[in-house]
């Protein structure tokens, strides 16, 4: 894109704002890498009198760390799964297909994406009891493989750019929908397929409300709630609960760090639909 | 194909190793697996840190001395326990038992979440029970008549006093008791310290929360009986004024500021300890705070009543309890690990041992006969004076539904009226905290509790 | 030989309806039966454990009783208007601002917006953890860089002020931190912004500079009304979203609402009302009226936006 020239004081007030932005991350990677004693003594001082790189030990044995890893990307790994596949499907039938009623339903759609989750919190959860999924992360993996709005809406509008020519030419072919799907419209959507799974892995990563509300085994906790209970217990131990917060972050930043284009394609494409 | 195929498994590359990893964390973790043979009772306990050392050599104790069940502890950190154990109940998935000290037994109980332990024991060992513990305790765990919970620990609390600071600034020994609160009065107004003309420590302060304890010591009731919300009784009313003078000595800031700083003491320590106040009203847990030598340099009195009064009660108690969700799967197994906990049915000197490892106060005067306890006591003497109080005409946070609401409304009053300057007065603030609360009782009320 | 036309539509149809099956499943189970079950249940007592009981309008009533009272859903509704009013604004100047230096040539664009971006994705529950540091009102840099300034050190989440109430001018509680901490998160809608300004065509700047008009003013007439529809957007999606907060008004308060229930935003209300205290019907009553308070909300912002929102003609864009 065409960039501007910046007013004379542009670079200053730029880079006084990165700081500004920044300085939450960095005090917080510093604070967990500070001695105790510090940090109640002399709180405000920059770097670490001694760089503790044991207080990260510590909290990794405070708490059941790798249990939760484990069912963090397995929820990731089953979400993952449930959204590319579930979105996929319903966008092709939106995007690609004539049939009387798409346009309200889609319609409905976008309307559900402007429901409060109140409305619906206590019916899911009675649902969800009486199938047996409570305590189980079934729970927080199966509503995925049954769409959601953002992700569908995302790829719809992807779909939507890819030529109608090339679905006739396999439908002469003799090509039923189902071929075109799988054969044409997902190899071409390989990037947007990405994004969706980009977005779900950290929604899921970062997700606390659905395992507060469906799991109580400590033994199936992922990572965001444990961490919450980790907060729980070690309240007054700034540094640990720094040292968490960071081993919580850091994998979502080198997720993203390796991932930039995917995700600033997808935001744009999100924004710009009107 | 070939470079659609490669592209393919570059993307899903991901998340086959996210997969595998996942897997492989979940094969390896440590297993804790039940022993053939046995049932498993799952036990829900918030006790970390030492205490959780604590409780494992309970559970590994209990294992070893019965092939029929085994218990899983599960440690639950954090506030809202009970908001996860009714998620586990409504969710149909709940524990086998649960340790709690929130009032929310009459909740539960009412809600017909909990069973009561009649259907889990026979009448008899029940009534035998009954008479086993402490009244205190067994009101604890009562409600409407039936006993629901299993007390296993009382917290008392008392008047924890400094003697070098009050010799150091009254120019005389600590008495050993206290006559009267008026006396209390006294020695807060002359441990004051200024420092360059700051407040830097008070004689005594009185804690909002603690209104509960004050107001029965004054004579007044926070229900009556036919359970009606009475905190606006006139005894209690004269206990927030008695408070409320301090705020009027002092200025709401000076106690707002102090309350603050309480909080913010580096690893949460008594402030009795850090020299902030000369008297603290606190629980036996303290006691092990007190580094074992300095010990002599406290004391403990119990609550003083105004003076001219008999005192009408010790104190206000609460306690932990262990509780059996309905729906859980091996009640039984709960009841036998609560009775092996407690030392009831012959178990007590299990529970002296358990007692004295934990700084627990046990629910039984039989308990506190073991000789093993009665020697923890001599080492301790502070905390024996607290054991001393638990036989006594100690009050519980009353057993009604709502009593965690109620101790909230009754908290905010009694701060409302400590820590703003000019708020309504005592009388009225008391009043709308028992009409609301009274409001919500009623709506909730008269509702079946059998299941 | 039937229709080929035909032939095709119909195919189409049975195909799209099979194609969106899963997402109709999920309306039919997570929305449609939730919309109507939590209607039917703000009529009744409900506590998961026994059946409903019908109660009539008692749980609406209970609800307007507290509106007037400003306790419970009327402090909770007060609350989240507060966050809202504040962080939904500020949210988009902070957005639009920082969209509008990324638009600048200079050098190492990409870091600085990787910088700008990061915090957007960071877990709310990570920087829950890390506000409450930063805000600490005796330990945290916050109050010490205020310190600097001569400010005095902010309760911030211990205190129940509100810094744009009148009694309490900034003075900052608990409810300006999660402002703060909403402000700190703008990274990704910044990017859409930063986006939607490549698209602006250089030559309405052009001829608003041959207009004689200087860099604000450009800012102003060009720039902004070329970015209204996404300001609405974002309005309503930053409404919806500030009402729903969750996560870290749970952190910040470990799931209580103190100090005082300043902290108790409507969905951390409506958590608690339904599994610390039972109310399944007063729950659903209160999230009935909350989506009526939003829809409504969410249309009175569509219809002002025909005032101020600037649609793109076809002027070669």
């Amino acid at each position: 894109m065409k960039l501007t020239r910046p007013p004379r004081w542009g670079i200053l007030l730029l880079l006084a704002t990165t700081l500004l932005f920044s300085i939450p991350l960095i005090w917080m990677v510093l604070s967990s890498l500070k001695p105790a004693g510090q940090l109640v003594e002399n709180p405000y001082s920059l770097l670490p009198e001694s760089w503790q790189w044991s207080n990260y030990s510590e909290a990794l044995d405070s708490m059941p760390y790798l249990v939760y890893l484990a069912n963090s990307l397995l929820l990731c790994t089953g979400t993952v799964i449930g959204s590319v596949l579930s979105c996929s499907l319903v966008a092709y039938g939106f995007a690609r297909l004539r049939w009387r009623g798409r346009r309200l339903l889609f319609g409905i759609l976008i309307a559900t994406m402007l429901l409060p989750w109140h409305v619906t919190m206590i019916p899911r959860f009675l649902l969800f009891r009486e199938l047996g999924w409570y305590n189980h992360l079934t729970a927080l993996i199966a509503p995925t493989f049954l769409g959601d709005a953002f992700f569908i809406f995302l790829l719809r509008q992807f779909f939507l750019s890819i030529p109608e020519e090339l679905s006739e030419a396999a439908r002469l072919d003799g090509l039923g929908e189902w071929g075109i799907f799988w054969k044409i419209i997902l190899p071409l959507s390989k990037p947007a397929l990405a994004t969706v799974a980009l977005f779900q892995f950290i929604a899921t990563w970062n997700d606390f409300g659905g395992p507060l509300l469906y799991l109580n085994d400590p033994d199936r906790f992922p990572l965001a709630y444990g961490l919450e209970q980790f907060v729980s217990s070690y309240s007054d131990q700034t540094h640990l609960l720094m040292a968490a917060a960071v081993l919580f972050t850091l994998p979502v930043i080198v997720l993203f760090l390796f991932t930039q284009r995917t995700f600033l394609r997808g935001i744009s494409t999100a924004g710009l639909k009107q | 194909m070939q470079k659609s195929l490669r592209t393919w498994f570059m993307m899903a590359l991901p998340l086959v190793l996210a997969g595998s990893l996942a897997t492989l964390a979940w094969i390896t973790r440590p297993q804790s697996g039940i022993p053939e043979g046995r049932e498993e009772v799952v036990f829900w306990h918030f006790w970390g840190g030492s205490d959780r050392a604590v409780v494992e050599d309970i559970v590994d104790r209990f294992n070893h001395s019965q092939e029929q069940y085994h218990v899983r502890a599960v440690a639950m950190p954090g506030n809202n326990l009970d908001m996860k154990m009714f998620l586990a109940v409504t969710g149909g998935d709940p524990p086998d038992l649960i340790n709690q000290d929130d009032p929310i037994v009459a909740d539960w109980a009412h809600r017909g979440a909990l069973m009561p332990l009649e259907e889990i024991a026979t009448e008899e060992e029940v009534r035998q029970l009954e008479d086993w513990l402490f009244p205190a305790a067994r009101e604890l765990g009562s409600y409407q008549g039936r006993l629901y919970g299993l007390c296993n620990g009382l917290d008392i609390r008392a008047l924890y006093y400094n003697r070098a600071i009050i010799r150091e600034r009254t120019g005389q020994p600590a008495p050993e008791r206290l006559e009267s609160i008026e006396q209390l009065d006294e020695l807060a107004t002359a441990c004051v310290l200024r420092e360059e003309g700051r407040l830097t420590s008070l004689g005594y302060l009185p804690d909002p929360r603690r209104l509960w304890a004050w107001g029965v010591v004054f004579g007044g009731r926070f229900t009556d009986e036919s359970g009606k919300v009475t905190c606006d009784d006139p005894e209690i009313v004269q206990a927030l004024q008695w408070m409320v003078r301090y705020r009027e000595r002092w200025g709401a800031d000076t106690l707002a500021a102090f309350r603050q700083g309480d909080q913010s003491l580096p690893g949460k320590t008594f402030p009795l300890l850090a020299g902030r106040y000369a008297i603290v009203m606190d629980g036996q847990w303290r006691v092990r705070d007190i580094p074992a030598d300095r010990s002599g340099e406290f004391g403990v009195w119990p609550l003083p009543p105004p003076a001219g009064r008999t005192r009408q009660a010790e104190g206000w108690v609460n306690g932990n309890l262990f509780l059996v969700p309905r729906g859980c799967r091996t009640p039984r197994g709960a009841w036998e690990f609560m009775k092996f906990w407690s030392g009831f049915g012959g178990k007590e000197a299990e529970a002296a041992r358990t007692c004295s490892q934990g700084g627990w106060i046990p629910p039984s005067q039989q308990v506190v006969d073991q000789p093993q306890f009665q020697q923890y006591l001599r080492e301790n003497p502070l905390f024996a004076r607290f054991v001393q109080l638990a036989a006594g005409d100690q009050v519980p946070t009353p057993v009604i539904p709502g009593a965690r609401m109620y101790y909230r409304e009754v908290n905010q009053a009694a701060e409302r009226a400590l820590y703003t300057d000019n708020p309504a007065d005592a009388g009225s603030l008391l009043e709308a905290a028992a009409h609301k609360v009274q409001q919500h009782l009623d709506r909730i009320g008269g509702r079946r509790e059998e299941p | 030989m039937p229709d080929p036309r035909r032939r095709k539509s119909r195919r189409g149809r049975s195909a799209g309806w099979l194609f969106i099956s899963p997402w109709l499943l999920g309306l039919l189970v997570l929305f449609i039966f939730p919309f109507f079950a939590s209607l039917y249940w703000s009529f009744c007592r409900y506590d998961l454990l026994s059946s409903p009981e019908w109660i009539g309008t008692e749980h609406y009533q209970r609800i307007a009783a507290e509106i007037w009272n400003g306790d419970g859903f009327g402090n909770a509704l007060w609350n989240t208007l507060y966050y809202a009013a504040l962080s939904v604004p500020l949210s988009i100047i902070t957005a639009v601002l920082l969209a509008v230096m990324l638009s600048w040539r200079i050098r190492g664009q990409a870091i600085f917006r990787t910088l700008f971006f990061l915090p957007s994705i960071i877990p709310l529950v990570a920087s829950s953890i890390l506000w409450l540091w930063l805000l600490d009102p005796q330990d945290g840099l916050v109050n010490h860089v205020l310190g600097w300034f001569g400010a005095p050190p902010q309760l911030w989440f211990q205190g129940t002020h509100e810094a744009a109430h009148p009694g309490t001018m900034l003075e900052f509680g608990s409810k300006d931190a999660l402002v703060l901490m909403s402000t700190w998160g703008v990274g990704n809608f910044m990017l859409i912004y930063l986006a939607a300004l490549g698209d602006v065509p250089p030559q309405l700047y052009e001829a608003a500079a041959l207009d004689g008009a200087g860099r604000g003013r450009r800012f102003w007439h060009v720039t902004l009304p070329m970015l209204s529809p996404l300001i609405l957007f974002n309005l309503v999606l930053g409404l919806i979203k500030s009402f729903q907060a969750f996560t870290q008004v749970y952190l910040v308060s470990e799931g209580t609402g103190e100090p005082v229930g300043s902290t108790l935003l409507l969905s951390l209300h409506l958590f608690l009302a339904a599994f610390q205290d039972l109310e399944m019907g007063y729950t659903s009553a209160m999230a009935w009226l909350l989506f009526i308070v939003l829809f409504i909300a969410t249309i009175l912002l569509f219809r002002s936006s025909r005032h101020w929102v600037h649609y793109r003609t076809s002027l070669g864009g």
